[in-house]
């Protein structure tokens, strides 16, 4: 029974997120593209949620679903009219490229997982107890993956310094 | 988690209807309480006429709401109009299931335990809750088509980004001193040691100054400031779809009552009443306080509000967590 309710939900969270990956590129409205992005990231959480990484999958909701995404909407809210009009171009190299770029990350997605899993991709993971849990991603973080960490934080504090000074420089002419 | 006692499934499924229906119930008397209280503070009677100290008067009003017309901007956009202000009741509401509200009873051969779910991320699951509930106000706003709406639904947004950061970093400290984010955890901690209200003061002062402008309560009433913007982000909703913006904002309040007394004041733990006595005891002081100040606080100018929330609180709890984990690794 409860394998039969993993299936369900795997199913079905593949499904919202395989559309709504589909519904962000294809809407016209970038405010429902937007929106569709949300519903993209949820799904993911739950796929998380089901591989028992509990503080990956709040963490994405919080980060990404939450604070990532409010900005995008607030900017798209500000700027625009919903009734701009719809990009009429044709195809370009870029959006082909783009495609072929996709395409191929995700074949070697495929490959990697499968040369990685080997002949055990059908039998179930063993999971220990404290896996997934913020004290086990805790010890990860200060201890095997220390470097990681500290270089990724690195990126964000100088990305925010970066923020503030493009935000603070004020173009002279408009010093009152 | 709670693996090896003896608890079926639908424990928790009657647990969870009872608490939905106690915490709408509580949200109906929070609006009599408010009114009431308002009342006296501003030396008047508050709502009198329905049943006996008005107390039939959430009553009325929700009939009133229930019966009004739903009126409906000509250029909404329907989905969104009408979803938004489900969500925004969804997200309060939900973010209960992981308050722990008493400890563990023995029922004939059941243990009940005193919270819904019990999960190792509780807090952040909380937090990513009510990271959701801004859409709510943001797409009810933008989908309504009018520019108070959109507007107030921008001042919404702005305010809630800004100041749950602060939230956030605020908890930290408990965090810290909690050794867990699952609040079942951090209560038994708090009921082993101290009061993290103690230790913890600065955390609960930016956590209660953050938490009234997560909930737009005066002063940080902003996003609805009527002389500015008519009503804000539900300025075009009316009827029940009113009321379920109205519903959840006096839910987060609640919820947001139910986890300052679960972090910062040892949650449902006391002597000689039973647990969930003293967390509605606790939860309606905090509640009190928040109507206190909605009576005493004139609302503060968006400016006001954008520089004290990054300027003062921001680096203020960030330098509480920084102390605690000092304090905490030498001690």
């Amino acid at each position: 029974m409860e394998e039969f309710i993993v299936w369900v939900v795997w199913i079905l969270a593949a499904l919202s997120l395989l559309t709504s990956g589909i519904a962000v590129v294809l809407f016209q409205n970038p405010f429902y593209s937007a929106l569709a992005l949300i519903g993209n990231l949820a799904s993911l959480a739950v796929l998380y949620l089901l591989l028992a990484a509990e503080f990956v999958a709040a963490a994405q909701v919080l980060v990404y679903a939450g604070a990532v995404v409010v900005m995008f909407l607030f900017v798209i809210a500000y700027l625009g009219g919903r009734a701009d009009a719809p990009w009429a171009g044709k195809p370009s190299l870029q959006s082909l490229a783009a495609v072929v770029a996709a395409a191929a990350i995700a074949v070697e997605i495929v490959v990697v997982v499968a040369l990685k899993a080997g002949d055990q991709l059908s039998t179930p993971a063993r999971i220990e107890d404290g896996f997934g849990s913020p004290a086990e991603i805790g010890h990860l973080f200060l201890g095997d993956h220390l470097l990681a960490f500290e270089v990724t934080s690195i990126v964000l504090l100088v990305a925010a310094v970066g923020g503030v000074i493009l935000g603070s420089a004020v173009p002279k002419e408009k010093r009152s | 988690m709670d693996s090896g006692l003896n608890q079926p499934w639908w424990i928790d499924l009657i647990k969870a209807l009872i608490v939905i229906n106690l915490v709408m119930a509580a949200f109906a008397y929070c609006t009599w309480l408010e009114r009431k209280l308002l009342g006296r503070m501003q030396l008047r009677y508050g709502p009198n006429r329905a049943g006996p100290f008005g107390l039939l008067q959430p009553i009325a009003d929700l009939v009133k709401l229930l019966r009004k017309e739903s009126f409906f901007p000509a250029n909404a956009i329907d989905l969104l109009y009408i979803a938004a202000p489900a969500v925004a009741c969804f997200t309060a509401l939900a973010a209960f299931s992981v308050i722990p509200f008493g400890g563990v009873w023995h029922v004939g051969d059941y243990v009940i335990t005193g919270w819904i779910a019990n999960v190792s991320i509780g807090l952040l699951l909380i937090f990513a809750l009510g990271a959701i509930g801004i859409y709510a106000f943001l797409v009810g706003g933008w989908a309504s088509e009018s520019k108070y709406s959109l507007l107030g639904s921008m001042r919404t947004a702005a305010q809630l980004v800004s100041y749950e950061v602060s939230l956030a970093l605020s908890v930290l400290g408990v965090v810290i001193m909690g050794k867990s984010l699952s609040l079942v955890d951090i209560v038994a901690e708090q009921q082993a040691t101290i009061w993290f209200a103690a230790p913890q003061f600065v955390g609960l002062l930016v956590f209660f100054v953050a938490g009234i402008a997560e909930t737009n309560r005066p002063p940080f009433d902003l996003p609805e400031a009527e002389q500015e913007l008519v009503a804000g982000y539900h300025t075009e909703y009316s009827g029940m779809r009113f009321g379920l913006y109205s519903t959840a904002e006096y839910i987060n309040m609640i919820t947001l009552s139910g986890l300052a007394v679960t972090l910062f004041f040892g949650g449902w733990g006391g002597p000689w009443l039973p647990g969930p006595l003293w967390f509605l005891l606790k939860l309606g002081a905090f509640i009190f306080v928040f109507i206190w100040l909605r009576a005493t606080l004139p609302r503060l100018r968006y400016d006001q509000l954008m520089r004290f929330g990054w300027k003062v609180l921001l680096p203020v709890a960030t330098l509480n967590a920084l102390v605690t984990a000092i304090l905490v690794a030498l001690l």
